[in-house]
């Protein structure tokens, strides 16, 4: 009988250590997206497995960093960037709902499911997605690999990104969202899926104004200056 | 909970509110773990400063990152730290040099060992705890893990290495990956 749980737990300890082929990175980026989230003996290991290569770090001797480096961070944290959470006002990652919302439209259906230990996710948030649903039927549906999809509607200059199940793409990094034109790729806005792997991202973008979006998966706080892998290749 | 872990929480939580005090807290605490994790992957003092750069205005940036329910801070902020570590000495394609690097690490300018940087006790206590756990795997575990942590290698580079299959390195590295999980475990 195949160990579907030992197999998949084998390829996340290699994951959290980034020591995957690319063969098998991707098994780990499928098994994350559609194993993992629903199984608490895998999410339970690979939790203890990154905290397992956090304590590792301890191995290595500490080293007393050059002086000027703390100066050379202090220049930089000002201004703050736009992902920033002190910065980001119109910050449009919405939390997880603790209700059930169904919102069925064209076909459209968005349900949030949580326990009773899972965050509130803020009614104007929900809300805001429900209306943009609700008043511009038919929703346009694109899938952006990840369980991860684009929702829009024609001549409106707003889209949303949603998905659930989203995996968490690792210490340390972000998603990226670009807007994909023939020869140009733009950087939209960089976000991360909540703890029950919900994504809500509503962007103020004309959805004709592009080819397509991408999701890139990138350091946490670096520059955006042109896309790495996609992360999510089967979106093609 | 350790005290250590409680108070990082308390200084996170501040430096999500924009508190630079609380930032340069955990820069007082983290630095040198980091700079000592970042210096033994990369093995270059320049790209050492550029992975510890880069983690703490990422921790600025988006503490949010950092979830409190997922463990400590000291391991979610040292396991961004060797991310950036690995992937930029990946990017940088310089893995060739790499097995030299680890065998003889660039000199640190200024080292001495009376220079001895001072942490905080806790970290102290649980280095000691981490290193006792380490030595307690079969040492053919402790190699890949080490080759795959600090190597940076992937786990074909080491089967390739050590001429042996794909499948033993992983097995190796999962029971390794659990031993050493236990191993933590019971000497906390």
């Amino acid at each position: 009988m195949i160990d579907r749980h030992g197999e998949t737990q084998e390829l996340l300890a290699g994951y959290v250590l980034q020591s995957l082929s690319s063969e098998d990175a991707a098994e780990a980026d499928r098994l994350l997206t559609e194993h993992v989230p629903g199984c608490s003996e895998c999410r339970m290991m690979l939790d203890a497995f990154q905290a397992v290569t956090g304590e590792l770090s301890l191995d290595a001797d500490p080293v007393r960093p050059p002086d000027p480096l703390l100066p050379r961070i202090h220049r930089e944290m000002e201004p703050r960037g736009r992902w920033g959470a002190r910065s980001t006002p119109g910050r449009l990652v919405a939390a997880v709902a603790s209700v059930a919302l169904v919102v069925g439209v064209g076909g459209l259906a968005l349900a949030q499911h949580g326990g009773p230990s899972t965050p509130q996710v803020p009614t104007a948030d929900v809300q805001e997605l429900a209306d943009y649903v609700i008043q511009h039927h038919p929703i346009q549906q694109q899938p952006l690999g990840g369980n991860a999809q684009e929702l829009s509607a024609p001549g409106v200059q707003e889209l949303f990104v949603y998905g659930r199940g989203v995996p968490f793409p690792g210490p340390g990094l972000v998603y990226r969202l670009w807007a994909v034109s023939r020869h140009h790729a733009t950087h939209l806005h960089d976000f991360l899926p909540y703890p029950d792997g919900t994504v809500l991202v509503r962007l103020a973008v004309d959805p004709s104004s592009f080819d397509h979006l991408l999701v890139t998966v990138e350091p946490a706080g670096s520059q955006p200056s042109e896309p790495g892998d996609p992360a999510w290749p089967e979106a093609g | 909970m350790r005290d250590g872990d409680r108070d990082d929480l308390e200084f996170h939580r501040r430096l999500s509110e924009g508190d630079r005090g609380a930032f340069d807290e955990l820069y007082r605490r983290y630095a040198g773990a980091a700079y000592g994790l970042a210096y033994r992957v990369t093995g270059q003092q320049i790209l050492a400063q550029d992975v510890v750069h880069d983690a703490f205005m990422a921790l600025w940036r988006t503490p949010e990152a950092f979830d409190p329910a997922r463990g400590p801070f000291r391991t979610f902020f040292l396991a961004l730290v060797h991310h950036r570590a690995v992937d930029l000495v990946r990017r940088e394609s310089r893995l060739r040099a790499r097995s030299e690097r680890a065998a003889n690490l660039e000199p640190l300018v200024g080292e001495d060992p009376a220079d001895a940087i001072a942490e905080e006790s806790y970290l102290g206590v649980r280095r000691k705890e981490v290193r006792e756990a380490l030595a307690s795997l079969p040492s053919e575990q402790r190699q890949v893990l080490e080759m795959a942590y600090f190597g940076g290698k992937t786990q074909v580079q080491i089967a390739e290495e050590l001429g042996i299959p794909l499948g033993t390195v992983k097995t190796r590295t999962f029971a390794a990956m659990r031993k050493l999980r236990a191993a933590l475990e019971e000497i906390s």
